[in-house]
């Protein structure tokens, strides 16, 4: 083995023995418990708050929509077609006079 | 395993009790792996927690119990990962670069057997620590795993889920530039003995 290798090999071992698993703080499970607490209450709010802001938007949403079927239809200038309007003149009015059917028929092609 | 699967089962399914057990069984041993990879003794535990608060919220996404040890080296991974970029953001220094100072007071103390071990012991870690500065955090952190930890490329392969010939390889370039650094601490440490 290259002696640069076997004196890597040596301080890493010596590394793990000068490095041994410290023992944990009498404090860290109620700490750990604590945060875990903390995040999960910051979690529940963030949840909360969404519930709020979702609710408020669907009420929202049927208020607007109930504001929009209870509206007054707008009031339309067109209640009938061209053709419509111009058929029930012609009823009302009846035929045309045969005289202007006959100028009519006089004009030269 | 230093738990059974239905201790572990039981923690996913919300059993506060379990899950406390969970933690009692691995926390001295994860606090060791920490205390490796990061180097600061002080901030092992609060490392330690933060891979047990992300143990505890992600319980549910794991897949069976027989992967669970793997997950929770991963955890470990990722968090002393973050941790040192965090370090190497604010440009903190390592343990290897403790004061001048702290360690004068040291050796001035070292007067009986104990804290000439202590002082031996400090002296590896500082070592150490100065040649795993020369990789990556990554790299680093694998390194640690396999040669310091005595991990098996089949356990690194699940934990890093990666295949075994990309970590070989990675290991042996890190463990180059490793060795690299070595030499060129001992040619400084003779230079300075010759001067």
């Amino acid at each position: 083995m290259d002696p640069r290798e076997a004196e890597l090999e040596r301080l890493l071992a010596a590394y793990r023995e000068a490095c041994p698993d410290p023992e944990p703080s009498l404090d860290f499970m109620p700490r750990l418990w604590e945060r875990i607490e903390g995040q999960r209450s910051w979690a529940r709010e963030w949840r909360r708050l969404t519930e709020v802001l979702v609710g408020a938007a669907v009420a929202l949403s049927l208020l607007l929509g109930v504001v929009l079927a209870r509206r007054e239809p707008p009031v339309s200038f067109y209640t009938s077609t061209y053709v419509e309007v111009l058929a029930a003149n012609y009823s009302q009015e009846g035929p045309l006079d045969p005289e202007v059917l006959a100028v009519d028929q006089e004009i030269p092609q | 395993m230093l738990v059974d699967f239905e201790l572990v089962k039981r923690a996913r399914e919300g059993d506060h009790a379990a899950f406390t057990q969970l933690v009692q069984a691995y926390r001295k041993r994860i606090l060791g792996t920490i205390a490796r990879l990061i180097g600061r003794p002080e901030d092992v535990e609060d490392v330690g927690q933060e891979v047990f608060l992300r143990l505890y919220f992600s319980l549910d996404q794991l897949r069976s119990e027989e992967v669970f040890e793997p997950w929770l080296y991963r955890l470990t991974v990722n968090a002393a990962y973050d941790y040192l970029r965090r370090q190497r953001r604010r440009g903190e220094a390592r343990m290897a670069d403790l004061s001048e100072q702290h360690v004068m007071l040291a050796d001035a103390a070292a007067g009986s057997r104990a804290q000439q071990e202590e002082q031996r012991r400090r002296q590896v870690r500082e070592t150490v620590q100065a040649l795993l500065a020369n990789v990556s955090e990554q790299d680093r952190i694998l390194l640690v795993l396999k040669e310091i930890e005595g991990l098996s490329l089949k356990e690194l392969e699940k934990i890093y889920r990666v295949n075994e010939n990309a970590l070989k390889v990675r290991l042996f370039r890190a463990r180059q530039r490793v060795l690299k650094a070595l030499a060129a601490q001992g040619a400084t440490a003779r230079a300075k003995g010759s001067a």
